[in-house]
């Protein structure tokens, strides 16, 4: 049989909805790797109808209340199953400063293919799929947001950064869910920005970038730099920040560190881009968001 | 040269739902989901069929085991060559009396000793579910050797390479001489020598082939599938050696054709397995089945030379044109007629060369699809005209003014045009509605504009000697039943029918039902392809719901001792059209024919211009009843650094005839301008090697809501049409123009040329350097 996304999926498996955290983790010690949460199911129904995953138990997070929601309490913490619609409903009309510099989040929300994938979709399963493509990682990469990930028995909040591993692999154990993302209260006089190059506008990234610059005068404070589809996770680009830190803000120096950037990265040839390509944009979308984020600082 | 009669336009007083955008009688049932497609029958005690589809784009097949497919419980059937001795699959068009195919270019129900391209279908099972079915395929056994294959014509061309289909794998051939050309272009002052590519593209259908089969109660065989061909019984009783009267085609309405359901789909799998279990059987293809072993579109490889003068009139044209026609022949001559045919263009050549080619590979075969050669031809011709323009530094604009075709010009093969040929008119409206060149947003964006004119026939090959069938009737109600074996795709078809019949007979729309679609049951209205059904079936309509409007006309002229033509029909009522106070009910009239046995339904048979088959050797004759002519525009913004396109604005106009209906019109227009961007910028079926890159919507990619860009629709109506109240046919024609456009506004905007079909971000990118 051809593989095909396309049809219904033929394997048996049992589903679980709980209601409750405690309920879901419980599901989860129980099921191991057999099990498999779900909260919009826009990848992991791809996956299972292309059987590259077949879990015995699907274990729905919908009815997880504790999963959702965005709470403002000195930190920004948006529960796992917040979908991406209502996550750039949030970002664009509620924040004031320091949050408000969260854009390149809302940017990233707002480029999120079609509607109906926004409102499926959620922002934990965009960082568990662990999808080097995934639009959200690369701007909470730079808010250096917090992940809490939670067992039946056990909490622990670690960097996104060490999240990811490999792609569709992330630090979570089996029994494991992620419940939170926290983004720490940003310093003042920040901004970001997020930029995605795609094939069509209802499409992954060939390649993404999102920064985030702090200010001092017309000095850069802070920098931080992440891409989308250059590598097998979202990545930071650490020297190309490095070089940014202490200099004055000028389009020369962003042009200089977008090249930079892309020295850093090593992507790949796909259906979606040629590394060529990639390299190449790669230096004009971090260029660009690094102008447009000093832009929005002013 | 064909004769025609003057613009049919009826002599009735004034049109009073013709001309309107009146609600399509099949929008509420698709909007509201309630419209039942081919897939979404099922049958009691029904079985699912799936097929086993080749793993080798080129191999011989040493051994095929079913025997562990046989054996999984829940399987009901395997099917391989072996069971179906001979059986082949017509791939030419049915029902026409005249054919352009050399011998033997039917391709097998299942492969036999060899395998042509991936995807080629091996073995047929039918269980109990669906995922029996899909179990059962990977249990059959297949021992494959590599046979030497060929992937590109150009390499299939060479004296020596590998034959894909004997004799030799130029499956199509035509060669078309006007005049001189070689002498005039020693004439010219400069010669434009450049070569146009485009690619393999998918139909994309929102609905994937499907169809439900069984055996009846009178041993019938019934298919009732998705197709724009409901003709195909009569192949499909060929290849299963049944009588034709045995085999009945009931269409669904489609979900999406654009020519990929104009050859046979699932019937003969589903037709098959159904007569080997006598119980119904279903088979729905997947996307990633569709897109695989279904037909694409051709990709053509097209060398213009032109001779013109300096002030760029074109002196002499020699065109080279050669398709990828992939594994099997199906419509390759005739999508390569249309090419060969419209390789210069709507523009007054006198001195023409043609060659054209259509070439056997290894890849997946190609066939119909919405422009159907003519489609690629104007890819290449528009993108000519901008180069020449470049070469002489003229307008482009300018350079087609010079040179657009006039009524009474004629074709390479030697047809004259006729009616009115608006094409400076289109072309000047679509730019025009352009408005001004915003100022770039960014120092890094370019903005270009792009202008593509185009010629597009509508109605089949004359030589085909098309007839379309319709029966109209009236109801003691007065309501009004239309019977037309018209397969309605989507583009509006059944609803013109019924527009016309109401408007001739008196009858609110949503008074009229249409019984469609049926090889047994609805009188034969042809194919809905070749953008032919508003012409030949609204003609078959409009004769028959003109036949009974004479009956009734004449009946109550005795009623209201009148002349018959003193009598009108409007609003469910007959009137003297001078006295309004001389009036009555139509069911009152209706009953009054009924006491007297007067015939209140007509059955009606719509014949196109016929014509002799051309001579592949000097192609010279008329070879379509008419065409469409009109103009799309487009501005673009172009990223320097990335090299993306976005287009910004829209602008299509497009001289149909008279637009039955206004909105059916534009929908027709939109959608193919979409199509279009999609042909241009990113749609692209990649094969390498015989290998589909592409084979799902994940990698194969569309223009969704958000690619599209602000559009304006322009309708002109130039009453000159064939169709009924001068109608001209605007299903292709719409799509024809669009990504030539696009491709111009990119070189205009870059100062570079991308020369082949997708505009990608990388190709561009590679002009932009290379221009520097
Ligand atoms: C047409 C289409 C377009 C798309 N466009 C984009 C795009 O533009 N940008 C982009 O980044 N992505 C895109 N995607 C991918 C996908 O929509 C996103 O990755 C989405 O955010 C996944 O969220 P979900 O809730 O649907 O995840 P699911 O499919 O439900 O889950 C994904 C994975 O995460 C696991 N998981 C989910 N939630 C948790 C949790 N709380 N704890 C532990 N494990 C969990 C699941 O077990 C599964 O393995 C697209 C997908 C499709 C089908």
């Amino acid at each position: 049989m051809l593989p095909t996304n396309t049809h219904i999926l033929f394997h048996e498996f049992d589903y679980h909805a709980p209601t409750t955290l405690y309920e879901a983790t419980e599901l989860l010690a129980q099921y191991g790797d057999s099990a498999r949460p779900i909260a919009g199911g826009t990848d992991l129904l791809v996956q299972m109808k292309m059987e590259r995953r077949q879990p015995a138990h699907v274990i729905s997070l919908a009815r997880v209340n504790a999963l959702q929601g965005i709470a403002l309490n000195g930190d920004l913490t948006i529960g796992a199953t917040t979908s991406i619609r209502d996550l750039h409903q949030y970002l664009t009309s509620k924040l004031q400063p320091p949050f408000a510099s969260l854009q390149s989040l809302g940017e990233a929300c707002n480029g999120f293919s079609t509607i109906q994938i926004m409102r499926m979709a959620t922002l934990g399963g965009n960082l568990c799929n662990a999808s080097p493509a995934s639009d959200s990682a690369p701007p909470l990469l730079t808010f250096d947001a917090r992940v809490t990930l939670k067992s039946k028995t056990f909490e622990r909040v670690m960097a996104l950064e060490h999240f990811f591993i490999a792609p569709g692999k992330t630090a979570l154990q089996a029994d494991e869910l992620l419940t939170h993302i926290r983004i720490p209260r940003p310093p003042h006089q920040s901004a970001s920005a997020f930029i995605k190059i795609a094939r069509v506008a209802a499409d992954i990234s060939q390649v993404c970038a999102a920064v985030r610059l702090t200010r001092d005068g017309n000095l850069i404070h802070d920098a931080r730099i992440a891409l989308g589809s250059v590598a097998p996770t979202p990545v930071r680009a650490a020297a190309a920040e490095r070089e940014l830190i202490g200099q004055t803000f000028s389009a020369a120096l962003a042009e200089k560190i977008g090249k930079r950037a892309a020295q850093e990265i090593q992507p790949i040839s796909d259906i979606r881009a040629t590394r060529a390509y990639r390299q190449h944009i790669a230096a004009v979308i971090v260029r660009d968001a690094l102008l447009r984020a000093w832009e929005r600082t002013q | 040269m064909i004769q025609f009669d003057q613009p049919n336009i009826a002599n009735l007083p004034e049109l009073r739902q013709i001309g309107k955008p009146l609600p399509r009688i099949d929008a509420m049932g698709k909007v509201t989901g309630a419209t039942q497609y081919a897939a979404d029958y099922t049958m009691p005690n029904m079985l699912h069929a799936q097929v086993l589809r080749a793993k080798h784009a080129s191999a011989q097949i040493l051994r095929v085991d079913v025997s562990k497919a046989r054996a999984l419980p829940g399987v009901v059937a395997v099917l391989t060559a072996d069971d179906l001795p001979g059986a082949q699959v017509a791939t030419d068009i049915p029902g026409v009396t005249g054919t352009s195919k050399r011998a033997g270019t039917d391709a097998p129900i299942l492969a036999r000793d060899r395998v042509r391209f991936m995807g080629e279908a091996l073995a047929i099972v039918a269980a109990e579910e669906l995922a029996i079915a899909e179990r059962a395929l990977d249990l059959i056994e297949v021992d494959y050797e590599p046979y030497p294959a060929v992937f590109t014509p150009e390499e299939a061309m060479q004296p020596g390479a590998p034959i894909v289909t004997e004799p030799d794998n130029i499956v199509a051939r035509w060669r078309i001489v006007k005049g001189d050309a070689d002498a005039a272009l020693r004439d010219a002052d400069v010669i434009v020598e450049r070569t146009y590519k485009t690619q393999f593209i998918d139909h994309a259908y929102l609905e994937p082939e499907a169809g439900i089969a069984w055996v009846d109660e009178n041993g019938t065989l019934t298919i009732r599938v998705s197709t724009q061909v409901v003709e195909h019984f009569r192949s499909i009783a060929a290849a299963l050696q049944l009588p034709q009267n045995k085999v009945h085609i009931m269409g669904t309405l489609v979900g999406g054709g654009f020519g990929g359901k104009e050859d046979i789909t699932v019937e003969l799998f589903i037709g098959l397995a159904a007569l080997k279990t006598r119980r119904p059987v279903k088979m729905v293809y997947s996307r990633e089945e569709s897109i695989l072993a279904h037909c694409k579109r051709h990709p053509f490889t097209i060398t213009h030379k032109t001779g013109v003068t300096h002030s760029g009139r074109i002196l002499a044209s020699q065109v080279n044109l050669i398709a990828d026609s992939g594994a099997y022949v199906y419509l390759s001559p005739y999508v390569l007629l249309y090419a060969a045919s419209s390789a210069v263009g709507p523009y007054k050549v006198n001195h023409v060369t043609v060659n054209a080619y259509a070439v056997a590979t290894n890849n997946t075969f190609t066939s119909a699809f919405r422009g159907f050669g003519a489609a690629q031809a104007c890819v290449a011709y528009e993108q000519h005209m901008d180069e020449i323009a470049q070469a002489l530094h003229l307008d482009p604009r300018q350079v087609r003014r010079v040179n657009y075709a006039q009524a009474g010009d004629t074709t390479p093969n030697g047809q004259a045009f006729r009616g009115a040929v608006w094409l400076e008119e289109c072309a000047q409206r679509a730019w025009d509605a352009l408005g001004e060149t915003p100022p770039p947003s960014a120092p890094n964006i370019k903005i270009g504009r792009g202008l593509a004119s185009y010629m597009q026939s509508y109605g089949r090959i004359t030589w085909f000697h098309d007839t379309s069938q319709a029966w109209v009737g009236l109801e003691m109600d007065g309501s009004i039943v239309i019977r037309c074996g018209v397969p309605d795709i989507g583009g509006g078809q059944i609803n013109t029918l019924a527009q016309i019949s109401a408007e001739v007979l008196g009858v609110p729309l949503e008074r009229v039902t249409v019984y469609s679609t049926d090889s047994a049951l609805t009188p034969l209205a042809g194919t809905t392809t070749a953008t032919r059904q508003m012409y030949m079936s609204g003609n078959a309509t409009y004769q028959a719901a003109m036949a009974v409007r004479k009956t009734l006309a004449e009946r109550a002229s005795q009623h209201f001792e009148c002349e018959p033509a003193e009598i009108d029909f409007a609003d469910s009522a007959v009137f003297v059209k001078s006295d309004a106070s001389q009036k009555m009910p139509l069911t009152q009239l209706i009953a009054m024919c009924a006491a007297e046995g007067l015939p209140r339904a007509n059955l009606s048979l719509f014949k196109a211009p016929f014509t002799e088959k051309l001579d592949p050797d000097n192609a010279q004759g008329d070879i379509w009843p008419d065409y469409t002519f009109g103009a799309q525009a487009v501005q673009v913004a172009v990223d320097l650094e990335t090299g993306e396109v976005r287009v910004l604005k829209s602008a299509a106009c497009h001289d149909v005839g008279r637009a039955l209906n206004p909105a059916a019109v534009a929908g027709q227009i939109e959608g193919g301008a979409t199509q279009g961007l999609g042909y241009a910028l990113m749609e692209d079926v990649q094969i390498v090697n015989g290998v589909t890159l592409t084979p799902s919507f994940a990698e194969y990619l569309l223009p969704t809501a958000r690619d599209v860009p602000e559009t304006k629709t322009i309708i002109l109506e130039s009453g000159t049409g064939l169709g009924p109240f001068g109608a001209k046919g605007i299903g292709e024609p719409a799509l024809t123009p669009m990504a030539p456009a696009i491709a111009n506004a990119v070189a205009n905007a870059i100062g570079a040329r991308v020369p082949q079909l997708p505009l990608t971000p990388e190709r561009v990118l590679a002009a932009i350097d290379s221009a520097r």
